[in-house]
């Protein structure tokens, strides 16, 4: 069963649909062909482990996914809006409002502390008040850190950062949540735990998730493992989630 | 605002030093302002703050009230000239003075000072033409006798009610009014009638035929404006028509102590604007990070540009405060100089440093707008 026909079966439209992607970085003798026709279809609660080597074109899949790039030809739909020829700053809505990312550097702003950083994805969308707070209040709970609210970034171990990024990439409810190496920076207890609070997380949501990851250990905790190889996506199969 | 405000709560030394860096601007620019007018108003405010529009000077005296003499017949000819309302006689001169009366009693009754006395006509079609504009207390001089004193000089025995004696064996002068700023040359200065004035130079100088007016006092006639009865009596031979402010500003001393103290002032202006580029340049490298990630997350451009056009307008005002706060708590202290605080002045400066402010904030807004969200994908150190 293809995942088109899964998510047919589930009801939903998909939460991220590429046709025929492709990426060329620079012109000429110099162009780097970083991402070559690539097509792929993501369930609304699906989560897709994104495997490959360095310099395979992961990051620039997820960055044309969540509306951080433009693609140099093709069709990107993402929670159902076709976002192809979308101007900067109709892509900055979709990075506002559909989708969340978890970046493999910096993800929280040094001077907020964990609950701010939260507010601040509210605060961009120009909601505050009671509602929001509760929300950031319940996220940062479930991500077992409601001590540590008040802390800036600089108070916090890796760990804790790692959780506050996942909080803050789910406060704006998005279709796809985008993590790109997670775990990268964490010993392999606290990735597995990290990796587990993701599963439940974008689980309870019944929200879609592409997880980039070096390490084969992670990918059982997905639904399926996508592989990419020099720009082209390789195969498509199904894991037996965690 | 939540993002501008929590950023500076949470730098809270650096933002405060930049406070204190730009406070101490706004008062020495305060303070260089008021000692340009202070200087000029101690030299020259009795010319500023007379009520004649136009003033007339003798065009060998190169518009210095001191030497310049209006003849009888240039006084005539200048009555002719069209446009012309009203037109007086208004002298200047210094005098020896002693104080025969002074309810201060700071000056000793035998000591000399020097004094200028001004004199417009009292009476008559021209009269009030040169008097004090605004009398702080008292009433203007109703006769011979009488006059309007400098207020800064009212503890030095020119109070309402002392009497000043011109020597030697002069008149007897009753201060009957009070007037801020009309000093001249940094003297004591009286305002008396004409009589009173053409008496005081004949004690000094009883052989004199008749006393000449300094300069002549001129009204342009109802429907003429101020330019065109200078540009008409420019006409009449051997004279220098002036506006009051040009009057003013051409006097001597006066463009060169203005220029001097508006040369600090723009150097002051000038080390705010970099003070303040360069503090919020540096921090916006210095936070580019947390900008690309907010880029990436959804933040529009505009958001973060008026974040930190924000941030200095509230950085500013606040310097803006702490400098006036200075300059208020000093100036009691100024008085002698002439230096004094004034609200309307600290209102001006403030929205003067919100613009350099701005304008030194540039630099950060374009390389805020300039910031590309994808770098947000790139691993710290190397961003593209
Ligand atoms: N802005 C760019 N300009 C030119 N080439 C680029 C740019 N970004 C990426 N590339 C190139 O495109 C290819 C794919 O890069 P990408 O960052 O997507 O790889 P990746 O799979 O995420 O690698 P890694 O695992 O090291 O993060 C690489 O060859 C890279 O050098
Ligand atoms: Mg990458």
């Amino acid at each position: 069963m293809t995942s088109t026909a899964m998510n047919a079966a589930a009801g939903t439209a998909p939460a991220l649909e590429m046709h025929e992607v492709t990426k060329v970085y620079g012109e000429g003798e110099n162009a780097i062909t970083a991402l070559a026709s690539a097509t792929i279809s993501i369930g609304s609660n699906e989560m897709v482990a994104l495997v490959g080597p360095s310099g395979s074109g992961k990051t620039t899949l997820l960055s044309i996914a969540g509306g951080l790039l433009a693609p140099t030809s093709g069709q990107v739909i993402v929670g159902g809006r076709d976002i192809s020829h979308a101007s900067p700053t109709e892509l900055t809505e979709v990075r506002r409002n559909t989708v969340g990312f978890v970046f493999q550097s910096v993800n929280l702003v040094p001077f907020l502390t964990a609950r701010e950083n939260l507010l601040l994805v509210d605060e961009l969308r120009g909601s505050r008040g009671k509602q929001s707070k509760a929300r950031a209040d319940r996220l940062l709970d479930e991500l077992g850190l409601s001590k540590r609210l008040h802390n800036l970034p600089s108070q916090l171990s890796g760990g804790e950062r790692q959780r506050v990024a996942i909080g803050r990439a789910l406060m704006n409810e998005p279709a796809l949540v985008l993590f790109d190496e997670p775990t990268s920076a964490l010993d392999t207890q606290l990735g597995e735990q990290v990796m587990e609070l993701i599963q439940s997380e974008v689980k309870g949501r019944g929200t879609a998730a592409i997880i980039i990851t070096h390490d084969s250990r992670m990918t059982h905790w997905c639904d399926r493992t996508v592989r990419i190889l020099d720009g082209r996506l390789q195969s498509d199969e199904l894991a037996t989630a965690g | 605002m939540f993002l501008a405000l929590r950023e500076i709560q949470r730098a809270k030394v650096r933002f405060i030093l930049l406070v204190l860096a730009i406070g101490l601007l706004v008062f020495l620019v305060l303070f260089q302002i008021g000692l340009r007018d202070g200087l000029i108003g101690q030299f020259i405010g009795a010319l500023r703050h007379q009520s004649a529009p136009v003033v007339v000077f003798d065009v060998q005296a190169r518009k210095n009230i001191e030497g310049s003499r209006i003849d009888a017949g240039t006084q005539a000819a200048l009555a002719q000239v069209s446009g012309v309302g009203r037109i007086g006689r208004l002298g200047e001169s210094t005098f020896t003075v002693s104080n025969a009366v002074s309810r201060a009693r700071a000056t000793p009754k035998d000591q000399l000072v020097d004094a200028v006395l001004f004199g417009y006509e009292v009476t008559g079609p021209a009269a009030g033409l040169g008097a004090p504009t605004t009398l702080s207390k008292g009433h203007m001089p109703a006769g011979i006798n009488e006059a309007v004193a400098s207020e800064r000089n009212r503890a030095d025995g020119f109070d309402i009610g002392d009497v000043i004696h011109i020597e030697p064996g002069g008149a007897d002068i009753t201060v009957v009014g009070l007037a801020a700023d009309i000093n001249y040359s940094v003297s004591p200065t009286l305002f008396v009638s004409w009589d009173t004035f053409e008496a005081a130079k004949r004690v000094r100088n009883p052989d004199a035929t008749a006393v000449l007016p300094s300069v002549m006092a001129v009204e342009p006639a109802a429907g003429v404006s101020v330019g065109v009865l200078v540009a008409n009596l420019a006409a009449v031979p051997g004279v220098v028509p002036l506006s009051r402010a040009d009057a003013v500003a051409q006097s001597p001393g006066v463009a060169s102590v203005s220029q001097s103290l508006n040369t600090v002032i723009g150097l002051l202006v000038i080390t705010a604007l970099m003070v303040i580029g360069l503090f919020i340049l540096i921090l916006t490298v210095q936070k580019s990070a947390s900008l690309t990630l907010m880029r990436a997350i959804g933040a529009h451009r505009r958001t973060l540009a008026l974040t930190l056009v924000l941030q200095t307008t509230v950085v500013v005002l606040a310097g803006v405060i702490v400098g006036g706060a200075m300059m208020a708590a000093i100036s009691p202290l100024l008085n002698s100089i002439g230096v004094s605080f004034d609200l309307v002045q600290l209102l001006v400066v403030g929205a003067g440093a919100i613009v350099v402010g701005w304008v030194g904030s540039l630099g950060a807004v374009l390389r805020v707008l300039r910031i590309e969200p994808i770098n947000a994908t790139v691993p710290q150190g190397m961003l593209r």
